[in-house]
C-alpha cells in the first residue's frame, strides 16, 4: 500500500465537519443584535460579573433555534461546553451546563478548538509558570497542575529560562488591561487549558480517535490512486451503466411491504409474548423460541409461511420441511441444498473431499440420492468439477432451490401445513376449548396433516394460488383478509377462553400444558397468571402496530356463533 | 466515449481514466434520475406514525478499564463479546451482567471483535493488524488456544464470520477487505477498491449470501461478491468517513452512518440513495448503525453520547436514547431483535429493551 500523503504539521487537515457546525451555532449565539443569547454583566451577591450569560437563556435559545426539546438542547449545550466554546464561570472543574441561573462565558475564538495547532507543552508550561507569579489566592495552582509543572520543569529543563522569561513578559503585559477585561481574559485562558489539559479522570472531548490515521492524517487520508484503481473504477461504472435498475417507486413499495409484514415479528415494535426477557426477567420467551423445539409457537409457524427463506433459516422449520420431504420421498433436494451450504462454509482443507462426496451422493450417474437437474446445469457441474472449489455446485444448488424446492415443494408443504399452520390462529381467536386438539404434538408435525384432508386439498391448488387456497379453507370468515394482513392478524388478542382452559388444564395434565402451546403459545407464564398479560397488547407500548381490531372481532363473533361446527371444518385432526 | 477508450486501452493514463470515470458518473446519475419517481416518505404515508417508544436501559456492563470500541452479540441472544482500548476482550453474559472471560490482547485499541455462528469462537484484532481467533471453553484459559488467522498491512477495523466458523471476513486501514480460512490462515480472497481505510463491513442477510458491503474513509459504500472478489456496486453521497454499514433485513438496501452527521439508506435495486436521516440539531458524526429486525427502526450511535432512533420509512426521528457519558462507539440489535446493545467511550456497555 502507498503511504498516505501527509500534510505534516497541519492539524487542520482532518477537521471533522462537526467543528464547522459548532462554530456556526456559537457565532449565532454570540450575535446579540440578531437574537443571540443575552450576554451582560451579571450581579452575583455584591460582585459584578462581566460578559456572562445564564444557563436557561442558552437552553431556551437552543430550543428555539433548532426546534428541539429541552433534553436535547441540554445535551448540545453540554457538548459545546466540553469542546470549550463556553465555560461555567463559577466552576472551573466541571464543564457542565445546567438549565438554571448559573453563569457561563463565551470562549475567545482564538481559543476555540481547531483554530490553532494543538497546544504544546512549552505553552502549557508558560501558562502554569505565569500563574505561580501571580496572586496565589486567585491564581494558585491545583494539585494536578503543580504536578504537571514540576514534570514539565524536568522535561523542559533546557528551555526553562525561556519559559520563565515568557511568563514574566505576559504577566507584565496583562497589567495594562482593565480589570474586567483581565478577569475575562484570565478565565478564558484557564478554560482553554481545562479543555486541553483536563484534570486526571476527567473526560476530554479532544482526545484523539481510536484510529491513529484518523487523528493526524486528515482529509488527505486517501491513498494515492494507481492506474489499477482508475481501471477498476471505470470498469465498475461501465458495468453499473449497463445494469438494469428498478424504478424507485417499485423498490420503495417492496421495502415498505417487507417492513409492514415483519413489524409484527419485531420485538422492539410489537411486544413479544409472553414478555421480553430483558424487561420481565422471565426467560419463557427464549425457552419457547429455542432454535430446535418440539412445538414451535404459532407465531413462529406463521412466519414460515411468509417465504421459504424464513422456513429454512429456522432450524426447527428446516427440520419440519425435511421431515415433510422425507414423507414425500423427495428429500434428496433439501439434503443436497444443505450439503452445498455446508460445503461453502467448510474449511479449505475439506473442500476437495466434500466436493467429491457431494458429487457421488447426488449427481453422479446412478448416485444413491440422485437429484433431478436439467442437462445444462449438469453440464455446468461437470465443467466446475474440473476445478473443485466451494462454489462448484452453486448453479445446481440454485436450480434445486428455485425450481424444485421453492416452486414445488415449499408451496405444497405450505399448503399441507396450512392445516397446521393455520388452525392455531383460529384457535386463539375463536375455537372453543372443547374443539382444541387433544394431542397437539401431532398437529405440530407435518405427518398427520398430510393424510386424507390434505391430499384432496392439494389437488385443487395450483402454484401461486396458495394464499387463495388458505383463504378458501378458512371460509367466509377470513375471506376479506388480504395476504398482508393475514400475516398481521392479531394472535393473542382474544385468548381468555383458552387461557382459562389452559390454566385449569395445567392442573389435571401438566405434561400437556406445554404441548398445548402449538395452538396457543404462552405456556408457563400462562398458567401462573391466566388472564391479564396476554389478553391485551402491552399497554406500555402504544407504538405496537397491532392491526385494527375489526377483523378479529368479526372472527370472534362468528366463531362464537358457529364455533364448533366451523372449527370441525378446519380442524381435520379432530377426526382422529 | 465508452468505445473510444475500449479501443485503445494501451493509452490509458490516470488522467484519461479519471476523465472517463467522470463522464460515466454523469451518465449514471442521469440514468438514476430517470427512475427517481417518488420519495420514500411519500410511499410510507399510509403507515402509522411511531410516536412513542418504550425502550429503556435494562443492563449496564461494567468491567472495561478503557473505551469500549466494539461489541458483538452471540447467536445465543444473551452473550456479548466486547473489546476495548486497553487491549481487553470480555465475554459477558449480558443477561446476568457476569463476565465469563476476560482476555488481554498483546495490543491496545482492539477495534474489532466478532462471535462465530456456533457461539464457540470469537475473533478480534486492531492495531496489531491481525485477526486472532479464540475458541471459548469454560474450563480453561481461552488464550491457550488462540490462533492468528490473518494479517493486514495496517490496523484491522472490523471483522465478521460469514455464516461459518471456518471463515473470517476482515476490513482494514490498508483499504482492503479480506476473507480468511480459519484453519489454515490462508487468504481466500482479497477485496480491492476502496482508496482509504475500510471502517465497517456487513454480510447480506441470506443463507447462501455471497454478498457483503463495506464502508470507508473514502466516503464510499461498496457492495462485493465474495466469490469473485469483485466490487459489484458502489454508492456515493456521504460527505465524510463512512463509519458503519448495515444491510436492511430485506437484503435490498444498506444503511450507513457517517462522520458527516447523517445516516443514509441506499437501495441496491434502485441503485441509489433513497433516504437521508439527519436533523439540524445533530451535529456530530454517527459511529454505528443497526436495524430492528423488521427494518422499520434504525438505531444510530453518535459522538454526542446519544443514540437516535429513526423511523426508516417515514424518515423522521422517533426518539433519542440518553445514558452514555461519552461517545457511543458501537451498537447492535440482538439476533432475535429483543434488545439493543451499545458500547461507549465511557467504558461501559448497555443493553436496552
Amino acid at each position: 500500500m502507498e503511504p498516505p500523503e501527509h500534510h505534516r504539521g497541519d492539524h487542520r487537515c482532518h477537521r471533522p465537519s462537526a467543528f464547522d457546525k459548532m462554530e456556526g451555532l456559537v457565532r449565532e449565539m454570540q450575535d446579540t443584535e440578531h437574537g443571540g443569547v443575552p450576554v451582560r454583566s451579571q450581579k452575583l451577591f455584591l460582585t459584578s460579573i462581566p460578559a456572562a450569560f445564564m444557563g436557561y437563556d442558552l437552553i431556551e435559545w437552543l430550543m428555539e433555534r433548532l426546534g428541539i426539546e429541552e433534553s436535547e438542547a441540554l445535551n448540545i449545550a453540554n457538548q459545546l461546553c466540553q469542546y470549550g466554546y463556553f465555560f461555567p464561570i463559577s466552576d472551573s472543574k466541571n464543564l457542565v451546563v445546567k438549565d438554571d441561573s448559573s453563569l457561563y462565558r463565551f470562549q475567545n475564538p482564538y481559543y476555540w478548538p481547531w483554530q490553532n495547532r494543538s497546544p504544546d507543552n512549552v505553552e502549557y508550561a508558560i501558562y502554569l509558570a505565569k500563574r505561580t507569579l501571580r496572586n496565589k489566592q486567585r491564581h494558585g495552582l491545583e494539585e494536578y497542575e503543580l504536578e504537571s509543572l514540576s514534570n514539565l520543569k524536568k522535561n523542559l529543563a533546557n528551555k526553562w529560562d525561556f519559559i520563565m522569561i515568557q511568563a514574566e513578559e505576559q504577566v507584565k503585559a496583562s497589567k495594562g488591561l482593565k480589570k474586567a477585561d483581565k478577569l475575562v481574559a484570565d478565565s478564558q485562558e484557564r478554560a482553554y487549558w481545562r479543555v486541553h489539559r483536563p484534570p486526571p479522570g476527567m473526560v476530554g472531548s479532544l482526545e484523539p480517535c481510536p484510529v491513529p490515521t484518523r487523528s493526524w492524517n486528515g482529509g488527505c487520508r486517501t491513498r494515492k490512486r494507481t492506474i489499477e484503481d482508475c481501471r477498476r473504477e471505470v470498469e465498475l461504472l461501465r458495468n453499473s451503466l449497463s445494469k438494469t435498475r428498478v424504478k424507485v417507486s417499485q423498490a420503495l413499495e417492496s421495502m415498505v411491504q417487507h417492513v409492514e409484514i415483519y413489524m409484527e415479528y419485531d420485538p422492539l415494535i410489537t411486544p413479544t409474548q409472553p414478555s421480553n426477557p430483558w424487561v420481565s426477567e422471565d426467560l419463557t420467551y427464549w425457552q419457547l423460541n429455542s432454535p430446535l423445539v418440539d412445538v414451535p409457537t404459532e407465531k413462529r409457524v406463521r412466519r414460515w409461511a411468509l417465504s421459504m427463506e424464513e422456513l429454512v433459516s429456522d432450524p426447527t422449520g428446516l427440520q419440519e420441511f425435511t421431515n415433510y420431504l422425507r414423507k414425500e420421498y423427495s428429500h434428496e433436494n433439501i439434503r443436497f441444498w444443505m450439503a452445498v451450504n455446508d460445503l461453502r462454509r467448510s474449511a479449505q482443507s475439506q473442500i476437495a473431499w466434500k466436493v467429491q462426496d457431494i458429487f457421488e451422493e447426488f449427481l453422479a450417474p446412478g448416485a444413491p440420492c440422485e437429484i433431478n437437474i436439467d442437462g445444462k446445469t449438469m453440464e455446468k457441474v461437470h465443467q466446475e468439477m474440473k476445478t473443485p472449489n466451494r462454489f462448484t455446485f452453486d448453479a445446481a444448488q440454485e436450480h434445486v432451490y428455485t425450481l424444485l424446492l421453492k416452486k414445488d415443494c415449499y408451496p405444497s408443504c405450505r399448503n399441507l401445513s396450512a392445516v397446521h399452520w393455520e388452525p392455531p390462529r383460529r384457535a386463539s381467536f375463536s375455537v372453543p376449548a372443547t374443539t382444541l386438539p387433544t394431542d397437539p404434538r401431532k398437529i405440530a408435525s407435518f405427518e398427520d396433516a398430510s393424510a386424507a384432508s390434505t391430499g384432496a386439498r392439494r389437488a385443487d391448488v395450483d402454484d401461486g394460488a396458495v394464499e387463495e387456497e388458505i383463504e378458501a379453507s378458512r371460509g367466509s370468515v377470513s375471506g376479506p383478509l388480504s395476504p398482508a394482513n393475514t400475516s398481521g392478524a392479531p394472535t393473542i388478542s382474544v385468548s381468555s377462553v383458552t387461557d382459562d382452559r389452559l390454566a385449569g388444564k395445567a392442573d389435571d395434565a401438566p405434561t400437556e400444558a406445554t404441548a398445548d402451546d402449538t395452538c396457543q403459545k404462552p405456556v408457563e407464564g400462562m398458567s401462573k397468571k391466566p388472564m391479564a398479560p396476554l389478553a391485551e397488547p402491552d399497554a406500555e407500548s402504544p407504538c405496537s402496530e397491532q392491526p385494527p381490531s375489526e377483523p378479529g372481532d368479526e372472527l370472534l363473533r362468528e366463531g362464537d356463533a358457529e364455533g364448533e361446527a366451523k372449527s370441525n371444518d378446519v380442524c381435520p385432526w379432530e377426526d382422529e | 466515449m465508452e468505445n473510444e477508450s475500449k479501443d485503445c486501452p494501451v493509452l490509458d493514463t490516470i488522467e484519461s481514466l479519471t476523465k472517463e470515470a467522470e463522464s460515466l458518473k454523469k451518465k449514471l446519475e442521469d440514468e438514476r434520475l430517470k427512475l427517481n419517481d417518488v420519495t420514500l416518505a411519500t410511499v410510507a404515508e399510509r403507515l402509522d406514525i411511531i410516536n412513542y417508544m418504550n425502550i429503556k436501559p435494562r443492563r449496564t456492563l461494567k468491567g472495561h478499564q478503557a473505551k469500549v470500541l466494539c461489541s458483538d452479540w452471540s447467536p445465543d441472544k444473551r452473550h456479548i463479546v466486547s473489546s476495548s482500548q486497553d487491549g481487553k476482550m470480555i465475554i459477558w453474559d449480558a443477561f446476568t451482567t457476569n463476565k465469563e472471560h476476560a482476555v488481554t490482547m498483546p495490543t491496545t485499541w482492539v477495534m474489532a471483535c466478532a462471535y462465530a455462528p456456533s457461539g464457540n469462537l470469537v475473533a478480534c484484532g486492531g492495531l496489531d493488524n491481525k485477526v486472532t481467533v479464540y475458541p471459548l471453553s469454560l474450563d480453561e484459559d481461552v488464550t491457550l488456544k488462540k490462533k492468528t488467522v490473518g494479517t493486514h498491512t495496517s490496523y484491522m477495523s472490523c471483522c465478521l464470520f460469514p455464516n461459518s466458523d471456518q471463515q473470517i471476513l476482515t476490513g482494514s486501514g490498508d483499504s482492503t477487505c479480506a476473507l480468511w480460512d480459519v484453519e489454515s490462515g490462508q487468504l481466500l480472497q482479497s477485496f480491492h477498491g476502496h482508496s482509504a481505510d475500510v471502517m465497517a463491513i456487513d454480510l447480506a442477510p441470506s443463507e447462501t449470501g455471497n454478498t457483503f458491503v463495506s464502508g470507508s474513509c473514502d466516503k464510499m459504500v461498496l457492495i462485493w461478491d465474495m466469490r469473485s472478489g469483485q466490487c459489484v456496486q458502489s454508492f456515493e453521497g456521504h460527505e465524510s468517513d463512512v463509519n458503519s454499514v448495515k444491510f436492511h433485513p430485506s437484503g435490498d438496501a444498506v444503511a450507513t452512518g457517517s462522520d458527516d452527521a447523517t445516516c443514509r439508506l441506499f437501495d441496491l435495486r434502485a441503485d441509489k440513495e433513497i433516504a437521508i436521516y439527519s436533523k439540524e440539531s445533530i451535529i456530530f458524526g454517527a459511529n454505528s448503525v443497526d436495524f430492528s429486525v423488521s427494518g422499520r427502526l434504525l438505531f444510530a450511535g453518535y459522538n454526542d453520547y446519544t443514540v437516535n432512533v429513526w423511523d426508516t420509512l417515514k424518515c423522521v426521528r422517533v426518539c433519542l436514547l440518553y445514558g452514555h457519558e461519552n461517545r457511543v462507539s458501537c451498537l447492535q440489535v440482538s439476533p432475535d431483535g429483543t434488545a439493543l446493545s451499545t458500547g461507549s467511550w465511557d467504558y461501559t456497555l448497555r443493553v436496552w429493551a
